[in-house]
């Protein structure tokens, strides 16, 4: 089973390519605000650098969020429109378990903590099993000082992990919440490749994905910069 | 050989896809239209516009596919509008067109939003002929342009404020009419008197370019002083004194330039006053107005695909890293 893995929920873009044994080839950038030009290119390096043509994938990964609102759905549309067009299923996943995925280790929570910008983070805990991170409650959206309280509150041994943990830090040093090293601060494409290779039941039609906002939009109308539509 | 090509457009409120044969014989149109969604709020919301983009994109286009009876790979390219417009909104239609070309293997063109509405007339009437003074005029856009051959424009002038469609829209709202403004005034005035008030016509004598804010202020402005003014007068009035404008200048740029006909594009363009001024105008002046139909006025994807046919000829295919612009400007040469 060959799987392409796009992830370009936050300011990471990512493309993997690989299966159950492993990474043939991936890459990864930052180009905050340049996801869409970005994105399509590097797939087609990851494939020319694994040796496959686009026929011989399986499976495509994406990343549904939470994270950049615009960067998600560069991702997604391109998953989608990709698996639709070569007939094939996609494996969606969270921001939140591909952080707490690529730092699961012993039995200690992990709190997956994504920048939502605002002052704000999304979060979502997850707890250690055999097959992977296990969430605990639904993804939120909070203020750090709150998520903060929240931890104490739960009194459990928890290591924080993501962009919005690293941009908020000193909240969560003051409790004495251990952080993950900064290479983790962001998902990646790899992770995605590991977690579609050992999770085959989560295969949906590309029809069936959509993004993970948490946050509804903005309701404010604009006007003198809409190219078209009905006068 | 008959060259087929796909188009996408994303740029604002509309999810369109089409099937266009050789910039020519329009083999599919779909359109899904947000407007109801966007209605509440009075307005286009960009991210709205932009979730509502990624659910409607793939159905659209399977739909294109299916009434075209066309195989993705089979296709000879994939054209998007990759500006002007909403950035959030166009994003979605590049990201697709590009995973699309990726996975068909399939030739990828960005196409200018602007450029394709000059393009929708001639899938209507293919003989149309230059030099053409097109008045391209839209929710986002008030442009008098000269077409002197294909992909050979040069922009006369523009608004200097607001858009001929966002005078409507604001209209429109500050009167309490609702959204969209254009075919709610466009409705009521057929019942009002349209000399009932004297607006302002802006810039009328002087220049090329437009200003419709100070003729918007005037409408809110009178119907403050004049609370018992029937609205259909009011939108009689004020559509007259926009579309007198308009007209006026267009008659008076094909003057100048020796133009043969003058056509419309746009959202706009619907406007029946402003369609039953441009055609009374040209027939006095022995010009051909060319009134393109409602379809083809508002944004669709079938103008993409006849501008990329001319477009593909001209300069070939995008790279895969292609952006989206916001603002990108008509080609102007
Ligand atoms: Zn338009």
């Amino acid at each position: 089973m060959l799987i392409l893995a796009i992830e370009s929920a936050t300011n990471q873009i990512g493309c993997a390519i690989g299966g159950p044994d492993g990474i043939l080839a991936s890459a990864h950038t930052i180009r905050p605000r340049h996801h869409a030009e970005s994105l399509a290119p590097q797939i087609r390096f990851t494939a020319d650098q694994a040796g496959i043509g686009m026929a011989d994938i399986d499976v495509i990964a994406v990343d549904v969020g939470p994270g950049l609102f615009t960067g998600l759905r560069v991702g997604i549309t391109t998953a989608m429109a990709f698996a639709w067009a070569l007939g094939k299923p996609v494996a969606a996943f969270t921001s939140l378990e591909l952080l707490a995925a690529a730092v699961l280790a012993g039995d200690t929570d992990i709190l997956s903590v994504v920048d939502a910008r605002r002052g704000e983070v999304f979060h979502a805990r997850f707890r250690p099993t055999a097959t992977g991170p296990e969430r605990l409650g639904e993804p939120a959206v909070s203020l750090p000082a709150d998520l903060a309280a929240e931890i104490v509150t739960e009194s459990s041994e928890v290591v924080l992990v993501g962009d919005g943990a690293r941009a908020h830090i000193d909240h969560f040093v003051d409790i004495g919440c251990p952080i993950a090293p900064r290479p983790f601060d962001l998902p990646s494409a790899r992770t995605l490749v590991t977690m579609a290779a050992s999770h085959p039941h989560r295969l949906m039609d590309p029809s069936e994905v959509s993004p993970l906002y948490l946050r509804e939009p903005d309701a404010k109308a604009k006007f003198g910069n809409s190219p078209g539509g009905p006068p | 050989m008959s060259r087929r090509i796909l188009g996408i457009e994303t740029s604002c409120d509309e999810t369109a896809a089409a099937v266009v044969e050789d910039g020519q014989k329009v083999l599919s149109s779909v359109v899904s239209s947000q407007v109801e969604i966007h209605g509440r709020f009075g307005g286009v919301v960009p991210e709205v516009a932009s979730r509502a983009h990624v659910e409607a994109v793939l159905p659209v286009v399977g739909e294109a596919l299916a009434v075209a009876e066309m195989e993705g790979p089979d296709l000879d390219a994939i054209a998007v509008t990759h500006g002007p417009g909403l950035i959030g909104a166009l994003l979605v239609g590049v990201s697709a067109a590009k995973a699309l070309s990726l996975a068909w293997d399939v030739p990828l063109l960005g196409v200018n939003h602007l450029e394709a509405h000059l393009y929708a007339a001639f899938l209507e009437e293919p003989d149309l002929e230059m030099p053409l003074v097109v008045l391209l005029v839209s929710g986002g856009h008030t442009m008098l342009i000269v077409m002197d051959g294909h992909l050979q424009y040069r922009v006369l002038g523009s608004t200097l404020d607001d858009a001929a469609g966002e005078a409507f829209d604001k209209v429109a709202r500050h009167v309490g009419l609702g959204y969209p403004g254009g075919p709610i005034i466009d409705r009521l005035a057929a019942q009002g008197n349209r000399d009932a008030i004297r607006f302002p016509r802006a810039m009328m004598a002087d220049g090329w370019d437009f200003s419709f804010s100070g003729v918007k202020t005037s409408v809110v402005n009178h119907m403050r002083h004049h609370p018992d003014t029937p609205v259909e007068d009011l939108a009689a009035s004020f559509q007259e004194a926009v579309a007198d404008v308009l007209v006026t200048k267009a008659r008076r740029a094909a003057a100048e330039v020796g133009a043969r006909g003058i056509c419309l594009a746009g959202g706009v363009a619907a406007n029946s006053r402003l369609r039953e001024r441009l055609r009374e105008g040209c027939a006095a002046d022995g010009l051909r107005s060319f009134l393109p139909s409602r379809e083809m006025c508002t944004d669709n994807a079938a103008m993409v695909a006849a501008v990329a046919w001319h477009r593909l000829a001209a300069d070939g295919p995008s790279r895969l890293d292609l952006g989206a612009f916001p603002s990108l400007p008509m080609p102007d040469e």
